[in-house]
C-alpha cells in the first residue's frame, strides 16, 4: 500500500451537499463516494488531496482542510 | 460494511485501484475509471501513457506497459492471437501518450489503422512528454512552454484524428474527461464496432501545464468551451459534432495554465484565429461526409 | 515421412512452420528471407495451413506483434535478416524477459554499410546478449528439423525462451538440398500444443505480474533458462533422432574428430565445405578435425571444454568481424573464455573468412587447417586473427 503525503484532506458539510455525486465522478483517485446515495465520504488512504472534488461540487459542501 | 472495505470493493468492480503513482489531480486515472465502467471486464490494455502509465499499472485487467515505441503493434498480435484462439469476445485496447501516437509510433497505429485491426487505439493526449520531464511532443500546441520549447512551440499541433480519419476506419473521435457521459458513449459505440477505432482524449497534466491541480476538470472544460478542444465524431467517413459549446474567448483558457503565462495578445490573437477557423470547417462539414 | 526432394532453406523453414502449427505469423520481407514468407503465404492460401498472418509494416513491428500474440498464448513464427534484424532489436529483448518462446528464423546477411545480400553472421552474432537462443543450421533439412525442435525447446518448461534457428542467406536460404518433410501427425504428436504455465492473458486467468521486482532478480532467471536449456537442446535433438531418425548433434557436432592433433570450429554453411577438406587432409595423413557449433546460445562451454582437452590447437572461424575487441572474432572470444579455466589449453587460432558473404572456399580451408597444424607443430600462434580473405594464397601453399 502506498503511502500518501497530502497538505490538504477534503472534509464534506453534508448540510450543504445536494447529493449530485459530481465529486464522486471526477475524483482522479476514485476515493470520494457518494454511499447510498446519500453520504459523501472520503477513502483518506489514498485520497491525494488535489481539491478537484471541492472545485467541481456545484454547492461548495466540499473544503480542503490543512492537515495537521 | 466498513469504509475501507467500501472502497476496496468500489476499487474492484471499477478495475482501477485508487491511489496510484499519479500525481495528484492527473487525468490519467480519471480517464480510466470513467472508460473501464464501459470496457468492463473482458477487456485487454496494452500500452503506455501519458506518464499516466502509471495509471495503466494500476488497472486490475490484463495489460502490458510498453515503450513509447510499441504502440498498436504488440496489441495487433494480442488482436491475431484472440482471433486464432476464437476469443473474439474480448476487447483489445491499445493505449499511448501523445508522443507515443503522434511521433514515434505514429507509424505503427497508421498501419494497423491500415490493416484495420480489430482495436480501441486511445491517444492519451496531455500534450507533451510528461514521464520524461515535460519534452515537447507532436501534440504539443502552439505556444506552449514545454523543457524543450522554452519560448512556446513554434509549430502546431498535429491533427492525427483527421490524419487517422483519412484512413477510412470505422471510427474516430475526440473526447475529453471533462465529459465523462460523451466520453462514455463513445467508448461504448468503439466497443459494439468491428474493426479499428480511434478516440482521442484529452487528460489534464497539472504539473506539465503548470496549474493548481484542483483545476483539472476545469481548465480540459475550459478547453471544449473555447473550442480548442473540439468535440466530434467520424462515423463510417461522416463527421459529427457531439457538443456545440457556446464559445468562450480561447484567452480564458489559455490564462488558466502558466504554460501559456508567456504569450503576447498578438499571439493569442493568432491562436484564436486558428481556433475560430477550425471551428467554421467543423461546423460547416457538421452531418456530411469528410473523407474523400 | 510425407516425402524428400530438393529444396531451399526458405521453403524448408516454411514447412517448419507449417509442420509446427504457428497460429500468429507477424512478418516483414526483407532479402533473404522472402521466400520463407511467400511460402507461408501461399501454404495459407491453399488452405494447407491455418494462421493469423499479419503483413505488418516494419520488422520492429513483426517482433512486437510475435510478444502481443505470445503472451495472449498463441504460437508464434516469423523470420527476419540483416538490417531487419537490428531494426527489431529494441523488442528482440521483450522475449526473453518475459520468458515466450517464440521462434524466429535469422537469416543471416552481412550489415550495412558495405554489406551486400549475401551473409556474414554480424545480425545475429548482435543478439547474443539479449537472451535468445541461438541455433546455427549447415542446409535446408536441418533448418526445417531444428525449427519444429526449436518449439520443444523454447516451450520447455525449464525453459521458457524464445529461439532463433539461424542458417546464411544463399548459401542456405536459396540453395536446394536434399530434405525430408515428415508426417504433420508424426510431428503433432513430438509437438503437443503450446501452452504457457507461467502466465495467462486471458481476463478469466490472468494474475497480474509484479511491476516492481529486482532487476537482476529476472535477468538471473534468464540465466538459469540458458543454462536448463543446454540439457533440453541435447534431450529434444536425442528424441527427434528416435523419432525421424536425424540428430543435429544438439549443442556441439565433433566430425572426425578421432585422433586428431587440431579442429576447426566452424558455425553455419561453411561447415559442408569444411568437411570435405577435413576428409580430403585426412587421407593425406593431416590430423586435423572439425568442430561445428550449433548452439551459440547457450554457449556449450563444459561440452567444450571436454573436447577441447583432446586438441592441441583450435582453429575458429569467424564469419564475423568486432572491431576493436580484445582478439579477433566474436566466437574466438567467447571459445577463449570458455577455454580460460582449463589447465592445459589447446592454442587459439582465428581467422576472418567469409565476411560480406564471400565464399569460404576450399582453398582458403585448406590454409586454415594448415595454420591451424603449424601452430601445433611450432607451439605458438603468430597473430591474434588472421584475416584469410586479404592474403592471396596462390603464393601462401
Ligand atoms: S481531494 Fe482529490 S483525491 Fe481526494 S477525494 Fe477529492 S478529488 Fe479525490
Ligand atoms: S459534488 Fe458536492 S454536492 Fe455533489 S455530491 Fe459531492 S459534495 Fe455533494
Ligand atoms: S506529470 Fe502529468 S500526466 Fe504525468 S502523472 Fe503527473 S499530472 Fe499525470
Amino acid at each position: 500500500m502506498s503511502q500518501i503525503v497530502r497538505s490538504f484532506r477534503p472534509v464534506v458539510d453534508l448540510g450543504k451537499c445536494i447529493k449530485c455525486g459530481l465529486c464522486q465522478t471526477f475524483c482522479p483517485e476514485g476515493t470520494v463516494m457518494l454511499k447510498g446515495g446519500e453520504e459523501v465520504v472520503f477513502d483518506y488512504r489514498f485520497c491525494k488531496g488535489c481539491g478537484v472534488c471541492a472545485n467541481e461540487c456545484p454547492s461548495d459542501a466540499i473544503s480542503m482542510v490543512r492537515e495537521a | 460494511m466498513g469504509l475501507n472495505s467500501l472502497f476496496d470493493e468500489y476499487y474492484e468492480k471499477s478495475f482501477i485501484q485508487g491511489g496510484t503513482t499519479c500525481c495528484p489531480g492527473c487525468g490519467g486515472p480519471l480517464l480510466w475509471r470513467i472508460i473501464l465502467e464501459i470496457l468492463g471486464s473482458k477487456t485487454i490494455i496494452y500500452g503506455d501513457g501519458p506518464c499516466a502509465m502509471c495509471a495503466v499499472r494500476n488497472i486490475k485487467l490484463p495489460n502490458f506497459n510498453l515503450h513509447f515505441s510499441f504502440i498498436a503493434d504488440t496489441a495487433t498480435g494480442v488482436v491475431a492471437a484472440l482471433a486464432a484462439k476464437g476469443r473474439e469476445d474480448i476487447t483489445v485496447v491499445s493505449s499511448g501518450g501523445d508522443g507515443a501516437t503522434a511521433d514515434i509510433s505514429l507509424g505503427k497505429v497508421s498501419a494497423a489503422a491500415e490493416r484495420n485491426e480489430n482495436m480501441i487505439q486511445i491517444c492519451v493526449d496531455n500534450e507533451a512528454y510528461m514521464n520524461t520531464g515535460i519534452q515537447k511532443s507532436g501534440l504539443t500546441p502552439y505556444g506552449a512552454w514545454t523543457t524543450t520549447t522554452p519560448l512556446g512551440k513554434e509549430a502546431p499541433k498535429k491533427d492525427v484524428p483527421m490524419i487517422i480519419a483519412q484512413h477510412n476506419v470505422p471510427y474516430v473521435t475526440t473526447a475529453s474527461v471533462a465529459y465523462p457521459k460523451d466520453l462514455q458513449a463513445k467508448i461504448r459505440k468503439a466497443k459494439g464496432t468491428e474493426g479499428f477505432k480511434y478516440i482521442h482524449v484529452v487528460i489534464p497534466c497539472p504539473t506539465g501545464w503548470r496549474f493548481n491541480p484542483a483545476k483539472s476538470v476545469e481548465v480540459v472544460r475550459l478547453g471544449v468551451q473555447a473550442w480548442a478542444w473540439p468535440l466530434y465524431e467520424i462515423e463510417e467517413g461522416f463527421l459529427r459534432l457531439t457538443l456545440k459549446p457556446r464559445q468562450r474567448p480561447v484567452e480564458d483558457y489559455l490564462k488558466a495554465q502558466n504554460r501559456f503565462r508567456h504569450l503576447t495578445d498578438e499571439q493569442i490573437q493568432y491562436i484564436q484565429g486558428e481556433v475560430d477557423r477550425k471551428r467554421e470547417r467543423l461546423l460547416e462539414f457538421d452531418g456530411k461526409r469528410i473523407i474523400l | 515421412m510425407l516425402f524428400t526432394r530438393m529444396m531451399e532453406g526458405n521453403e524448408a523453414a516454411a514447412w517448419g512452420a507449417r509442420l509446427s502449427r504457428a497460429e500468429v505469423i507477424p512478418v516483414y520481407p526483407i532479402t533473404p528471407q522472402t521466400e520463407v514468407i511467400s511460402h507461408i503465404a501461399n501454404f495459407i492460401a491453399r488452405e494447407e495451413m491455418k494462421a493469423q498472418y499479419i503483413k505488418v509494416e516494419g520488422e520492429h513491428t513483426a517482433m512486437a506483434a510475435a510478444v502481443g500474440a505470445s503472451t495472449a498464448g498463441a504460437r508464434v513464427f516469423t523470420a527476419s535478416a540483416s538490417q531487419g534484424i537490428v531494426f527489431m532489436e529494441e523488442a528482440l529483448w521483450m522475449p526473453p524477459g518475459r520468458r515466450l518462446p517464440i521462434v524466429m528464423c535469422m537469416v543471416n546477411r552481412s550489415l550495412a554499410p558495405l554489406g551486400g545480400l549475401r551473409p556474414d553472421h554480424n545480425d545475429s552474432l548482435l543478439q547474443r546478449d539479449n537472451g535468445w537462443i541461438q541455433l546455427y543450421c549447415e542446409n535446408s533439412q536441418e533448418v526445417l528439423d531444428t525449427i519444429i525442435m526449436a518449439y520443444r525447446i523454447g516451450e520447455d518448461r525449464n525453459v521458457y525462451l524464445p529461439v532463433a534457428p539461424c542458417y546464411d542467406g544463399y548459401f542456405v536460404s536459396a540453395t536446394a538440398t536434399p530434405t525430408t518433410v515428415p508426417d504433420q501427425a508424426e510431428v503433432d504428436d513430438f509437438l503437443p500444443p503450446y501452452k504457457h504455465e507461467m502466465y495467462n492473458l486471458m481476463p478469466e486467468e490472468y494474475e497480474p505480474i509484479p511491476f516492481y521486482r529486482p532487476i537482476a532478480e529476472s535477468r538471473y532467471e534468464v540465466q538459469q533458462a540458458h543454462e536448463r536449456a543446454k540439457r533440453v537442446i541435447e534431450e529434444v535433438d536425442k528424441e527427434y533422432e528416435r523419432r525421424f531418425g536425424r540428430s543435429h548433434d544438439g549443442l556441439l557436432e565433433e566430425y572426425a574428430c578421432d585422433d586428431v592433433d587440431a579442429v576447426l570450429l566452424t558455425m553455419g554453411s561453411m561447415t559442408g565445405t569444411v568437411r570435405d577438406v577435413v576428409d580430403e587432409m585426412q587421407a593425406e595423413g593431416k590430423r586435423i578435425g572439425l568442430l561445428k557449433l550449433r548452439a551459440f546460445r547457450p554457449f556449450p562451454t563444459e561440452e567444450l571444454q571436454k573436447l577441447a582437452e583432446g586438441y592441441h590447437a583450435i582453429g575458429v572461424v569467424d564469419r564475423n568481424t568486432s572491431y576493436g575487441s580484445a582478439g579477433g572474432g566474436i566466437v574466438s572470444m567467447e571459445v577463449a573464455r570458455a577455454l580460460y579455466l582449463l589447465e592445459e589449453k589447446p592454442l587459439l587460432v582465428n581467422f576472418h573468412v567469409g565476411l560480406g558473404g564471400s565464399d569460404v572456399t576450399m582453398r582458403q580451408v585448406r590454409y586454415m587447417a594448415g595454420k591451424t597444424l603449424e601452430a601445433v607443430e611450432k607451439g605458438r600462434v603468430d597473430s591474434m586473427v588472421d584475416w584469410v580473405e586479404l592474403k592471396d594464397l596462390g603464393e601462401v601453399m
